[in-house]
Order: structure tokens, then C-alpha cells, then sequence
């Protein structure tokens, strides 16, 4: 067997493969630079929208969508749901993708902005007059990237804790913890286990795998920092990340590991009718604002109460607060239509009415200072003004945008799965780790 | 794969080509020359080969059967450690059809397979044909640049392709997946060029003096006698397709209405929270129909694994 | 490009192909012909293997977000390789699948041949029965396997306390769930049981006659008899299944999400890769996070690189069994 090319076949081999990687390194979309129309000019033409909402939330986006298309008749929207910013990045690099994109979370903003794969609004936003300072300074803070005006606010989400008025009646306990010493009493009073020691119902599930208990929801409860002010990463050096973990530790050991996460995987799926609170099989859990419609939608026996998030008992000063974060929206540089596309996002992001219905639809917090203030029926429910109350806490917070995105949470959360069941044992040399994993992607990214 | 069981170790005479195990209607022994009288041990292990068999065959078989039982559940049901269903509900299968796009992913998994094999057996037979009965300068290296293609990982050069299929406009579809095949399938070629080999020249030259050209000897001649061949390598590229996961999530994990059954399935659960016992009704659809493919070729099907048998 | 057709008798492998007297017009004919049964599959060689190749060294050396044009950054990416704890972890979890898993699918695939090939009564509705679950598709199996395993209500645990045995968290722990992962793969050694079932069967009985006349028992004839005509297949099989290894994804993709029971909504499903605690986490999965998720298509192609090269070394193996058998066929 003659393993030889000849002489004129290798020829031509490279010169091929030239031609090739001449078309690969050429091949991504230039960026086009596309005048902005003088103001005042009516959009028109087709705007193609994806978001990440499904079922009941998708219909209700549809409905304001519909309101859009009536005040911009010559706007024609194609809207896509169930997406992710996974998918939407690697389209958006494939030339293809929305021309407006909605991401679940702040720190996407991050990694869309650094890439440049949403577009500055600026020259939009001084176009067309748009003030700014009507978003609160959180809002306006994710929303921005290094200065760069990426991003417009959609709607908000309000992490605080739920718990079971029933339940906790039962157990003999009058209102939500407040700190978490309370929160992990409470939570093992209304524990309850079946004969043979498994557990028919947790006063707590603190297992960070569980439901809405990643990493940027619990970090308030401790105010731990994320990032150090030059940018690198603080989460081995600021000490109330430890006191966090130890505490989610201390109450998975009181429960068994083991047993916690069998039961954690009987559970039913967060986003169906079986989801555990709503079945009552746990008393108390973190989770955001939009809860309130699942539970009267799919639970409606359920009594439940909404509460700040508990604080650790050194930040009980901050009680109130809660974690903050946004749905934020862009237009692509892959718009084909970014008028059109700019049309949309100033309705969805701007327009008291449709912001104030679309709260009211889905349960979301609004993000303007009009809609804030007068918020419709919003206003009148006393489980929602906790949420409203906490947006507008000072001491809330929001999850640094980085240009490496998901990542820097995604590290830590691998890191708390390895600490609560209790295959990493030392506590500094783990957060260490994920110190330098996260600056290592924070370099890789530049 | 019949060439790499002739063995030098082997030592016997040679076998008529296209004899041995494609010949043989059944994988099964042949039965022993003359009847013997059994002894004790030998009912021994017989009675132990079979309780083996039998054991082995329940535990192939529970994964399905406690799927069927969960799949007839309510959802309240199937989140218990209950193993039969307290009611029964068949409705959980339309149920499946309306709460989902399942018929949306049936039909494009069934485009994407159909095609994928019909482009895959007009561009691979003829290149295997011309690997395994022409000869040719460059023939060997070529073929084995055809096992470097099989045998490499798509991910190696998964980023490079999803470029190039981007800037021709066709991510989002599952064309970057089915018109690959209209070039040559790396896996079917090798299949096909190890059956083709196993066919007798005398045939070919038979048909060449004829005066029939190679192409007239290849549709007259060598499409008849390998149909065996032909039918296993169809059906391998008609499961890869419909079992592919990797290909669809890469292309077209943005654009849900070209979903196949395998990406849609691994995401129903986030995305239409989908009960198990809906959940595993729908596995249940996604496995029958290979099953049932299997059902009515299952001759050809392990002829051809035999053949091979690398991706199977 | 000379034709001669194959099977002349005394041509030598490897030896330069013969050469006819025949008239230019007629070569050239010839190797028309050739192209004319190849040209398809050369232009998907070059298309799908060649340009690929270089391309993704190419892109190696540079920054690259599948949003900007790439820039040279000369080795940075292959020298974050060397600090990535990620890609030590994810070798390490493909690593150790390799080890395990190939072997435990050839010994299962083995054990079941042997048997099937020693029962003659009902040995064609065990073939079937053993075989059926190879055709699952992977997905399905994966949803199927996390399902019987759930930890607390599964059927599995569930029979297990029956018998007063407390199961292991399976999928959900981190030292048991590349063993499910492995159980997983046993289910399906139908199609390798296929392979090694024919095989035996083409082992000539005198063989067997011979060694039990020299008073050899079932192992030293399994030895000296079995072994030695089977481990071509059994190296086929070696090969086969470290390739397919390497390039381990859906499964463990599934697994990780369906077992970590998080909706993905927004995240995607590549936001729970690894569950629990990276275990599942294999190179691959690393390989499609940095690219597509990262946004990283640089250092995803300094991966896709180093997977190239093991996979080739792998595949040199079966290429230089290959060349004996290229040589002895005709």
C-alpha cells in the first residue's frame, strides 16, 4: 500500500486547502453599517423576535405583540419562543438569528455586548429622544455594558422567598424567617419524614441543584461580591461566600445528603402543575415573582405568603432586599430591518401600557419609573408589592455582567454541587479554584 | 467484516466468497452431525445456559416494560415509586401529539432519514464500487482516507463545517445534515466496498467483455447481487439519522420547526413540561418505528452488522 | 490512474499497479471512468475532511466568537490548554469511560455471544430479544435509563427495597453516575453481540474437535482455539468502540440534564452538562460548551485538534491491521 502522495496531487492538495481557508477566515458577515433614518419615519417590514418564554407566558407576549402590530400596522412580527441565548448567539454567528432578541438574564448582557452580537442603540436612543433615566439605576446598570448601551430592560424578575401559610400554621410558626438561623429552624420544624427516615416534605430544600437555587439567587442573603474592582473574580477572597456555603452545608448534613437528593428527584418538574411547593412537599423555597401566577394557575388551594429573602445574621441590617435580575433585549447586527426591529424594543421597553399589561399578564416587575409607580392591578396584590418593594430596595442586587456570560455562574454552581454533598471537603482551597477558573475564562474571553 | 474473519490461524480451506455468515439464513449453530445420548452434565448446562438466557432476556426486556406501564399512568402516578398503574390511560399518547409538536418531529425525522439514505446510495455505490473493483492510482490512499473520515469524532471538525453551512445560509434546516450525503458517506462506502469485494470477478468480466462499460457492469451486474449489501448500508444510514442527536442540536437547535424526534424529546421537558408518563409515552413512539423497521428487515439488518459493525 | 480490473492473478499488493500498452485516448478513458464512480465521494474528502482539518488549525491560533472576523493571537489558546481545569476534568471522565465502559461492552457482548452461540433451542428469540435494545434510540434510552434509576421513586430503587437493599443515588450521585452511564451501554451491546456471535460461529469445528481429542477443558479450548480467530474482530471491536467513546456526547448530555431535573429554559441544554458534579462531564460536551455557549470557537478548536490527534492515533492501530488485510484479500 503506497501511502505517498505524488508530487502534483500534493500540489494541488495545498493549493485547495488555501483556497479553503482563504473562504473559512472570510467567511463570518462584516459588520454592515446601516445609516439610521432621520426621525420620524414610520418602520415598516418584517421583525423577527425570539424570546425564552413557553406556554401560558408565550400566549400573554403574544397579545402585546398583537397591540404593537395594531400601532405599527406596516411592522409585521414573527415571533419566537422557547429560545435560548445559546441558540440565539450561535445563529446570530451564523448571519441568521432574530433581529430582536430576548435574554433571560443580566449577565448575558456581557458576553452579547463584548461580541458585539447586539448592536449600540445609542444612536437610536439620542435619535429618538429616549430618556434613559426613567429605567431605576439597577436596570439601568444591566442594561449597559462598559458604557455601551446594548441593551433595553424588558420586564424584571424579584427573587424572595415563598412559603406556605398552611404549613407553617401547622408547625406553630407565625411568619417568614428573616434571618437565615431562623430560616434553617423553621425549615427543620417543618420537616417532616416518613417511618423509615426518608423525607416526605422539606421545611428547606437548600440543595443548590434544586429548582431556582443557583448561586446569584442565594448570594444576597449573605451580600457576597462576585467580582473584585478590577474585574477579576472576589468569590475566594470575600469571606461571606464561605459563611453562605457553611450554612447551606450545615442544613444539608441535618437532612442526609443522601436522602435529600433522592428525595429532590422525585420531585415533580419546577415548571409543571407537580411542582414541589405547590403539592406541599416543601414549606419554604426561593424563587422569583412570576410564582405568584403559576401557583393561582395551576394551585389555587395553595395559601402561600411572600417574603423578603432571610439575611445572614451579620447583613440583617439589609433585610428587604432581594435579588434582582432582568430580561433584557437587543437588536442583532444580523437585523435585517434594525428600524423596524429598534420600533419593537422601544414599544416593549418604553411604552407604560404595554409594560404595565405585560407585568400584570405574566407577573413580572416592570422596569420604568412610571410603571413602577402606578403599576395597575399589580399594585392591589399584596403577595406582588413584597417583589415591587424589594425591586426598589437599595440594597438589592443584580449579577455583574461579564464578557464570559453564564460562565461565571455556571463555575460556581459546579463548585456548590461538589461542596453540599461532600466529595470537596476544604472549603478555601475550592473557592480558590473557582476563583482562578473564573479568571482564567475571563482572560480566554478578553 | 467477512474478510476479517478469514484468519490465517483459521488454517482450513478457503470458503467460497459470499458463503460463510451472509450465506447462512440463521445465526444459530448448525445441529449436531449424529443424535448422542445426553449425560448428566450436559442437561446441566443446558438447564444453565437457558436460566441464563432467560435472565439476561427479563433484563433486556424490563427498561421497555417499565416504560409501557409508566406510559399509561397519570402524571400524579408517575412521580411515585408505584410499578403499576392505579387507572390506565391510553389518552396520555394523543396527549403527547396535542401538548407537543411530535407529529412536526415525526415528519422531519422521517425527511431527514429518507433523504439522508437515498442521497447516501446514489453517491456511495459508485465510489465503492470503484474501491473495490477498479484499480486505480491513489485507490489505497483514498480508502484510507475514507476509514480516517469514519473514524473520526464529528466534533473535531464540527466548528469549520458549521461555519461553512452558515455562510451558505443553511443553518437553521437539517440540509447541512442530509446533503453531505450526496459526496459519499465515509461509513456506507466502507460497508459497501467490504461486501462489493466479496462478489466474484468472473461475474464483472463476464459482463466487461460483453462490451458493457464499468457503469453498465455496476447497474447490471453488481447492483443485483449485492442487494443484501446495499439494504444493510441503507438501513445503518436510515438509523444514524434517526437516532442522531448531535447533528440536529448543532444546526438546528434555534429554529424548532426543523426539530427531530431525538432533539425534541431531550428538551420536552423544559419546554412543554412534560409529565413522565407523557415523557415516556413519547420515548416509546420514538423507539416503534425503528423497531418496526427492524421487525421486517431484521435479515438483512444482521447481515449487514455482521458485515461491519462500527456504528451500529 | 490505470485501470486494470482486480484479481489478476499474480498482481502482489502494494506493488506499482500494472501497466497495459494501451493507447493515451484509452488510459484517459479510463481514468474518466474512475472519476466519473468517485467524484462525489473526493469532493466530500476534501469538503468534509481535508478543509475541515486545516481550518480548524487554523482557527486554533486565533480569537474567534463566531461574531467578529478571526484574529491571530499565535498560541494563546494551546497555552490555556495547559491551565483549562475543565479539559482535565473532561479527559479524565472520557478517559475513564474508555477505560471501563469498552471493555465491559466487550466482555458483555462476548459473555452473550458465547452463550447464544452454545444454545441451539430458542437461540434465534434470544438474538432478537438481546439485540432490540441496541436500535433504541440514544436519547430515548438515556430518558429511559434516568427514569428507572430515579434515586427515590424509580422502579429500580423501588424493586431494590423490596429485597431490602437501599439503592445508590445512581445518575444523581457523583460516583455512580458514570457506572449507570455504563449500564446504559451494556443494554445495548446487542450490535457488538451480532459481530462476535458471527464470528465465533466461524470458527471451524475440527478445531474444537482436535483440541478436546488433546484433552483440553472449555477455558484452555476458549484459549487456544476461540480466542486466537476471534481477535481480529475483537481489535475491530477495541478500535470501534474507543472512537465511538471519544466522541461520547448525547448520553451524557441527556443524562445530565434530565437527572439534574433543572428546567433549562433560557439556559439551554447545555447549561446542566456534567450534572453531578461534572462527572458526566466529557470532552466532547467541554469541546460544544466553549464553542457554542463560550462563544470560545478558538480554543474550541485547540480541543477539536488534540481530539483529531488521538483519534487518529487510535485509528492507526486498525490501519496497520488494515494493510494485512488490505494485502491479503486479493
Amino acid at each position: 500500500m503506497s501511502l505517498t502522495l505524488g508530487r502534483t496531487a500534493l500540489k494541488r492538495t495545498i493549493v485547495v486547502a488555501a483556497v479553503a481557508l482563504l473562504t473559512a477566515a472570510g467567511c463570518t458577515p462584516s459588520p454592515s453599517e446601516k445609516p439610521v433614518a432621520s426621525p420620524g419615519v414610520e418602520p415598516s417590514g418584517t421583525v423577527e423576535f425570539w424570546h425564552f418564554f413557553t406556554d401560558r407566558e408565550a400566549k400573554a407576549i403574544d397579545t402585546v405583540i398583537a397591540d404593537f402590530k395594531a400601532k405599527y400596522p406596516k411592522v409585521n412580527v414573527v415571533v419566537k419562543s422557547g429560545q435560548d441565548d445559546t441558540k440565539m448567539l450561535q445563529a446570530i454567528g451564523a448571519g441568521q438569528g432574530p433581529d430582536v432578541g430576548l435574554s433571560y438574564s443580566t449577565d448575558a448582557a456581557g458576553q452579547l455586548c463584548n461580541s458585539s452580537a447586539w448592536i449600540d442603540l445609542k444612536q437610536y436612543v439620542d435619535r429618538d429622544k429616549v430618556d434613559v433615566n426613567k429605567f431605576p439605576e439597577t436596570v439601568r446598570n444591566y442594561t449597559e455594558f462598559k458604557g455601551k448601551r446594548c441593551a433595553m430592560p424588558f420586564l424584571a424578575d424579584t427573587y424572595g422567598l415563598y412559603y406556605n401559610k398552611t404549613l407553617l400554621a401547622e408547625a406553630g410558626l407565625s411568619g417568614p424567617p428573616k434571618t437565615l438561623t431562623e430560616l434553617s429552624d423553621m425549615a427543620k420544624k417543618l420537616t417532616k419524614r416518613k417511618a423509615d427516615g426518608t423525607i416526605e416534605r422539606a421545611g428547606f430544600l437548600p440543595l443548590s441543584s434544586f429548582y431556582e437555587n443557583v448561586p446569584s439567587h442565594l448570594y444576597p442573603m449573605v451580600g457576597a461580591k462576585w467580582l473584585n474592582d478590577d474585574g477579576t473574580s472576589a468569590v475566594g477572597s470575600d469571606p461571606a461566600w464561605k459563611e453562605l456555603l457553611k450554612w447551606q452545608k450545615d442544613l444539608v448534613d441535618w437532612y442526609g445528603y443522601d436522602k435529600l437528593e433522592k428525595f429532590r428527584a422525585s420531585l415533580g418538574d419546577e415548571w409543571s402543575a407537580d411542582n414541589a411547593f405547590h403539592k406541599g412537599q416543601v414549606a419554604m423555597m426561593v424563587d422569583g415573582e412570576f410564582r405568584i401566577a403559576y401557583l393561582r394557575d395551576q394551585a389555587k388551594d395553595v395559601q402561600f405568603g411572600t417574603a423578603p429573602l432571610p439575611m445572614s445574621d451579620s447583613q440583617s441590617s439589609r433585610y428587604g432586599a432581594g435579588y434582582v435580575t432582568g430580561n433584557i433585549m437587543g437588536v442583532s447586527r444580523t437585523a435585517k430591518n434594525p428600524e423596524a426591529a429598534w420600533a419593537l424594543v422601544r414599544y416593549l421597553s418604553t411604552d407604560t401600557g404595554a409594560i404595565v399589561k405585560l407585568a400584570n399578564l405574566i407577573k413580572n416587575v416592570p422596569t420604568t419609573t412610571e410603571a413602577l409607580a402606578n403599576p395597575g392591578d399589580l399594585a392591589t396584590d399584596p403577595e406582588f408589592k413584597v417583589f415591587i418593594d424589594m425591586f426598589q430596595n437599595p440594597n438589592s442586587v443584580h449579577m455583574p455582567s461579564t464578557a464570559i456570560g453564564p460562565a461565571l455562574e455556571e463555575t460556581m454552581s459546579k463548585f456548590m454541587q461538589k461542596w453540599q454533598s461532600g466529595s470537596a471537603t476544604d472549603l478555601d482551597a475550592g473557592l480558590k479554584g473557582v476563583d482562578e477558573e473564573i479568571n482564567k475564562q475571563l482572560q480566554l474571553a478578553g | 467484516m467477512t474478510a476479517l474473519t478469514h484468519d490465517s490461524a483459521s488454517g482450513g480451506p478457503p470458503r467460497p466468497r459470499g458463503g460463510g455468515v451472509l450465506g447462512r439464513d440463521d445465526l444459530t449453530a448448525p445441529a449436531p452431525r449424529r443424535p448422542r445420548r445426553r449425560t448428566r452434565t450436559e442437561v446441566l448446562l443446558f438447564v444453565a445456559r437457558h436460566s441464563i438466557a432467560i435472565a439476561l432476556s427479563l433484563m433486556f426486556l424490563a427498561p421497555v416494560v417499565f416504560l409501557v406501564l409508566t406510559s399509561f399512568m397519570t402524571s400524579d402516578q408517575s412521580l411515585t415509586s408505584n410499578l403499576w398503574p392505579a387507572s390506565w390511560h391510553p389518552e396520555n399518547y394523543a396527549d403527547v401529539f396535542t401538548r407537543t409538536p411530535m407529529a412536526k418531529y415525526l415528519l422531519n425525522t422521517a425527511v431527514y432519514a429518507v433523504l439522508a439514505t437515498l442521497f447516501m446510495l446514489l453517491s456511495s455505490v459508485p465510489a465503492a464500487y470503484a474501491l473495490a473493483k477498479l484499480r486505480w492510482r491513489g485507490r489505497n490512499l483514498t480508502f484510507v482516507a475514507i476509514v480516517c473520515m469514519m473514524m473520526l469524532p464529528p466534533q473535531v471538525t464540527t466548528v469549520p463545517l458549521y461555519l461553512m453551512w452558515a455562510n451558505w445560509g443553511l443553518t437553521g434546516s437539517l440540509w447541512p445534515l442530509i446533503l453531505p450525503m450526496l459526496l459519499g458517506d465515509a461509513f456506507s462506502i466502507f460497508l459497501l466496498r467490504q461486501f462489493l469485494v466479496t462478489i466474484p470477478d468472473e461475474y464483472l468480466d463476464a459482463a466487461r467483455v460483453d462490451g458493457c462499460g464499468e457503469w453498465r457492469a455496476l447497474l447490471r451486474v453488481v447492483l443485483p447481487m449485492a442487494r443484501p449489501g446495499i439494504a444493510a448500508a441503507a438501513m445503518f444510514q436510515f438509523f444514524y439519522a434517526w437516532n442522531d442527536y448531535y447533528g440536529p442540536l448543532l444546526y438546528t437547535s434555534e429554529n424548532e420547526s426543523a426539530w427531530t424526534l431525538s432533539l425534541g424529546l431531550a428538551s420536552f421537558r423544559s419546554l412543554h413540561a412534560v409529565q413522565w408518563n407523557l415523557l415516556t409515552a413519547a420515548t416509546l413512539l420514538t423507539m416503534v418505528p425503528i423497531m418496526l423497521v427492524f421487525f421486517f428487515a431484521q435479515k438483512a439488518f444482521v447481515q449487514g452488522v455482521t458485515l461491519t459493525g462500527v456504528k451500529g | 490512474m490505470a485501470i486494470t480490473t482486480v484479481g489478476a492473478p499474480g498482481t502482489t499488493p502494494g506493488a506499482p499497479p500494472a501497466r497495459r500498452s494501451a493507447p493515451r485516448w484509452w488510459r484517459a478513458r479510463e481514468r474518466l471512468t474512475v472519476l466519473s464512480f468517485m467524484a462525489p465521494a473526493l469532493i466530500g474528502l476534501a469538503l468534509f475532511l481535508v478543509y475541515p482539518l486545516l481550518a480548524s488549525v487554523y482557527f486554533s491560533f486565533t480569537k474567534f466568537d463566531l461574531i467578529n472576523p478571526p484574529q491571530w493571537v499565535g498560541l494563546r489558546n494551546w497555552t490555556f490548554l495547559l491551565h483549562d481545569p475543565n479539559v482535565r476534568t473532561a479527559a479524565t471522565n472520557t478517559l475513564w469511560l474508555v477505560v471501563v465502559m469498552v471493555p465491559a461492552r466487550m466482555l458483555g457482548a462476548l459473555g452473550t455471544g458465547l452463550l447464544l452461540a452454545r444454545s441451539r433451542r430458542g437461540a434465534g428469540i434470544y438474538r432478537t430479544l438481546f439485540y432490540l435494545p441496541a436500535l433504541a434510540p440514544p436519547v430515548a434510552a438515556t430518558l429511559a435509563f434516568v427514569f428507572l434509576f430515579k434515586p427515590g421513586t424509580g422502579p429500580v430503587n423501588s424493586l431494590l427495597a423490596h429485597v431490602g437493599i437501599e439503592g445508590p443515588l445512581w445518575f444523581n450521585s457523583p460516583q455512580w453516575a458514570k457506572p449507570s452511564l455504563v449500564l446504559l451501554a451494556l443494554w445495548g451491546i446487542g450490535d457488538l453481540m451480532i459481530i462476535f456471535l458471527a464470528a465465533l460461529l466461524d470458527v471451524p469445528k475440527q478445531l474444537y474437535e482436535a483440541a478436546s481429542l488433546d484433552g483440553a477443558n472449555a477455558w484452555q479450548q476458549f484459549r487456544a482455539v476461540t480466542l486466537p480467530a476471534i481477535s481480529p474482530v475483537l481489535l475491530f471491536a477495541a478500535v470501534t468502540g474507543v472512537i465511538q467513546t471519544l466522541q461520547y456526547f448525547t448520553q451524557a448530555a441527556v443524562a445530565a440534564s434530565v437527572a439534574s431535573g433543572q428546567a433549562t429554559t433560557g439556559g439551554g441544554i447545555s447549561s446542566t452538562f456534567g450534572y453531578p458534579e461534572n462527572s458526566t462531564f466529557t470532552y466532547p460536551l467541554w469541546l460544544y460548551v466553549v464553542g457554542f455557549r463560550y462563544g470560545a470557537l478558538g480554543y474550541a478548536n485547540v480541543l477539536a485538534v488534540v481530539l483529531f490527534v488521538v483519534a487518529i492515533t487510535v485509528t492507526a492501530i486498525l490501519l496497520r491491521r488494515f494493510r494485512t488485510f488490505l494485502g491479503s484479500e486479493r
